[in-house]
């Protein structure tokens, strides 16, 4: 549906098209697919912030909500930030828009205890988008993955909201990390991409040839 | 053009409104008309630009439009309008084509120099103006006869946006209009309203197939191939590459920075190319990428922008030098770039080029970045709203609003977007600066050293602390891992990677960590001293014993 949707689209957004207002509704639907699928289209939901930011009396905060939730689904991405920059400071302000604005705050400092516990108390704000806490699992193992060479398991399951034993399972292998003994597991070999650089000057022969020449 | 500096003058004119004056400019302007004749040199002038316009003679307007006016509106029109348009009509046998380029001059000069900035009439008649500019330009069934020299192309363009933008400032402060002024723009909504501007602009790019000729420049075909009638007259082709870069900035002067990037598909910024040859524009073009990426957290790109573009003004500077009112402007801008990019070096510390982190050693520059290495929001703050654009809300305030200034309301909300990723980096730095002086280094040491240093008690649990201190580690991943642009058509792409001078990863409780390491630098040391030996030398052969 969202993949057949998305050439109707895309003629939309082409040129002076993007800024027509009566595009609005085909791509709030749009957005509404996207929330129901697990699809993400980012430059179709920038096109209806903008259509919001030249028509604020079409401002839909239902749907703006979604647009910003589905941001957050594709971190490490500064998806989020692109649409913070086009709504106003008032818009951000409303509720429940302030409390998205909250968690994007906390996953981006990587607080991810902190994520859960919020998760768990205002489980309505992210229903509606689904795969949402998968989408931030997946985020929390890249950061896991840049970050460690080998974790604490208690520490991983935490991180990821204190799943299963089975679930966790399944994210280790998915991400090809191994079980190490019983409460390590082994993220993969950092010292091969994280190393000392050092730079030193490489002058070639190029690059003195001219000055050599100029001093006979 | 000097655009920021018009906006201060602008509003520092404003303050003198309340001094002396009648107070309404169009009666000032009225009285000074009354007694001012225009001399003969300007009457002369006028003609003879006339012919140079219908001739095509492009050298030779090149030089009138960068010369003879400038010199001329110093020496007679320093502080009063050009003639009015139906003067010049007489002189210039009121010829349609020349009277709407004199007048997008005309007024283009009110809005640099005249005391109080232009009136609402005058915004207003300065905008059909340019309907009718464009008009004449895009409506034609085959290229105009018109060529003229692709900087006053550029300069036109980027006027454009500039009033534009100029105008929406003006709008949102309502504090000062009378109910005449009001009424005036609640029942003109369509003048300067930003759908307009937009569709211009990419009437432009579409006129001129700009986008296709680009993509086949960058596949290094012949971009003429795919240019079509319009778009292989250089006055077709110049307006649509100037509108592509127009697009840029007026996208990002509403916060959009996605489609700013956008826009220059198959541009290479820091590549030189055929239509890469006018400093000004080359220069803005940097400086709004350059912010773009910044805002998307993409450190490396801005950074690589910024020095890019900072080294060529360093190398070119000499070339700015005879033309004043654009050299005012690329001095600006390009403090305004050193300050980005002392951001984006405090954000996200990477080598660079050796003359450019020079000049952040010198002047006030290095002060702001000790402040901002060591948490200062304040100076993070001030300096960002130095540097950035002047943002703008695209709608008028509804009509019954409160009579306040709404025109804060766009860059306190940029400002407040860009803050908010600085507070949520505030640790960094710290952390930064111990991982520096280790190259492996126990978490719960760092935690210690850490919780010594923000609390002055000693009531802390080292559980906690590492918890925390782990909190801000991956934190520190994940804001120096970012997208950096190396390949393809699109600015936007990229790939992940982390190009800051520090890295580091855990293995369990232990903190590894990767430095950057500079070697001193020999070259530059042993060409001076080639040079000056050589000096040395040609001076002894002169001397005669």
């Amino acid at each position: 549906m969202a993949e057949t949707m998305k050439q109707t689209v895309a003629t939309m957004l082409s040129g002076i098209e993007r800024y027509n207002p009566d595009n609005l509704p085909t791509l709030e639907r749009y957005v509404e697919m996207q929330s129901k699928e697990n699809t993400y289209d980012l430059e179709a939901n920038l096109a209806v912030l903008k259509l919001y930011q030249f028509n604020p009396h079409s401002f839909n905060i239902e749907i703006a909500c979604q647009i910003l939730l589905k941001a957050l689904t594709n971190l490490p991405h500064t998806d989020f930030i692109l649409c913070k920059c086009l709504l106003t400071e008032k818009q951000l302000a409303a509720d429940p828009i302030n409390q998205i604005i909250y968690l994007a705050d906390i996953l981006e400092q990587c607080d991810f205890q902190l994520f859960w516990v919020r998760i768990r108390t205002t489980p309505e704000l992210t229903q509606k988008i689904s795969g949402f806490l998968d989408s931030i699992r997946k985020f929390v193992c890249h950061v896991v993955g840049i970050t460690f060479q080998t974790i604490e398991k208690s520490h991983l399951i935490q991180l990821l909201g204190e799943i299963e034993e089975k679930t966790l399972q399944v994210w280790v292998k998915k991400y090809g990390w191994k079980m190490e003994g019983e409460n390590l597991v082994f993220i993969g070999n950092q010292d091969e991409n994280i190393k000392t650089k050092n730079i030193s000057e490489k002058i070639d022969f190029d690059s003195v040839g001219h000055i050599m020449a100029s001093c006979r | 053009m000097n655009n920021e500096e018009y906006e201060q003058n602008y509003e520092y004119n404003n303050y003198n409104e309340y001094e002396g004056h009648t107070g309404d400019p169009t009666l000032d302007a009225e009285f000074s008309r009354q007694q001012f004749k225009i001399p003969e040199t300007v009457k002369n002038f006028l003609v003879y630009f006339r012919n140079n316009v219908n001739e095509g003679l492009v050298f030779e307007l090149q030089s009138l439009y960068e010369l003879s006016w400038p010199k001329l509106t110093e020496d007679y029109f320093e502080k009063r309008p050009w003639p009015e348009e139906s003067e010049v009509a007489e002189i210039v046998d009121a010829d349609p084509v020349f009277m709407i380029l004199y007048k997008e001059l005309y007024f283009r000069h009110i809005y640099a120099r005249i005391q109080g900035g232009p009136t609402l009439e005058q915004r207003f008649n300065s905008f059909f103006n340019y309907c009718d500019l464009f008009n004449y330009i895009l409506s034609a069934s085959e290229p105009v006869p018109l060529e003229l020299p692709d900087l006053w192309l550029w300069e036109l363009i980027d006027e454009f946006v500039y009033q534009f933008q100029s105008f929406a400032q003006y709008r949102a402060r309502l504090q000062k209009k009378t109910t005449e002024e009001l009424e005036m723009l609640n029942s003109n909504n369509k003048v300067w309203n930003v759908l307009c501007v937009l569709n211009v602009l990419h009437s432009l790019v579409d006129k001129s197939n700009i986008k296709q000729q680009l993509e086949v420049y960058a596949r290094g075909g012949d971009p003429d191939s795919v240019a079509g009638e319009f778009g292989s007259h250089s006055l077709y082709k110049m307006l649509g590459y100037f509108s592509l870069v127009g697009l840029l900035r007026l996208h990002s002067l509403l916060g959009d920075y996605y489609q700013a990037i956008n826009v220059l598909e198959n541009i290479e910024v820091h590549k030189k190319s055929q239509y890469a040859h006018i400093p000004a524009c080359q220069i803005s073009t940097s400086y709004y990428v350059g912010f773009a990426y910044m805002m998307m957290r993409r450190y490396s790109d801005a950074i690589r922008t910024f020095s890019s573009i900072l080294l060529y003004i360093q190398r070119t500077k000499q070339l700015f030098a005879s033309k004043t009112y654009q050299h005012d402007q690329i001095n600006k801008q390009t403090d305004q770039m050193y300050h980005l990019l002392a951001i984006c070096l405090v954000l996200h510390p990477q080598c660079i080029d050796e003359s450019i982190q020079q000049t952040l050693r010198e002047k006030s520059y290095h002060e702001k970045m000790y402040k901002m290495q060591y948490g200062d929001l304040q100076e993070f703050e001030n300096s960002f709203v130095y540097a950035c654009p002047k943002f703008l809300s695209p709608c008028p305030i509804p009509i019954g609003s409160v009579p306040d200034d709404y025109s804060k309301e766009a860059i306190v909300h940029q400002t407040q977007v860009f803050m908010d990723e600085v507070q949520q980096q505030k640790m960094l730095p710290t952390i930064r600066s111990y991982l520096k002086l280790y190259t492996t280094l126990p978490l719960n040491k760092l935690a210690t050293f850490m919780a010594q240093n923000n609390r002055n008690d000693s009531q802390w649990d080292l559980d906690k602390e590492t918890q925390t201190l782990l909190i801000h580690l991956l934190a520190f991943k994940h804001k120096m891992k970012n997208m950096v642009w190396s390949k393809g058509a699109s600015g936007l792409e990229g790939k992940f990677q982390s190009g800051s001078e520090l890295d580091f990863y855990i293995d369990n409780h232990m903190i590894h960590i990767a430095d950057t390491k500079v070697a001193h630098r020999y070259g530059d040391f042993f060409i001076r001293k080639i040079l000056k030996f050589e000096d040395i030398n040609r001076k002894l052969h002169m001397i005669r014993i």
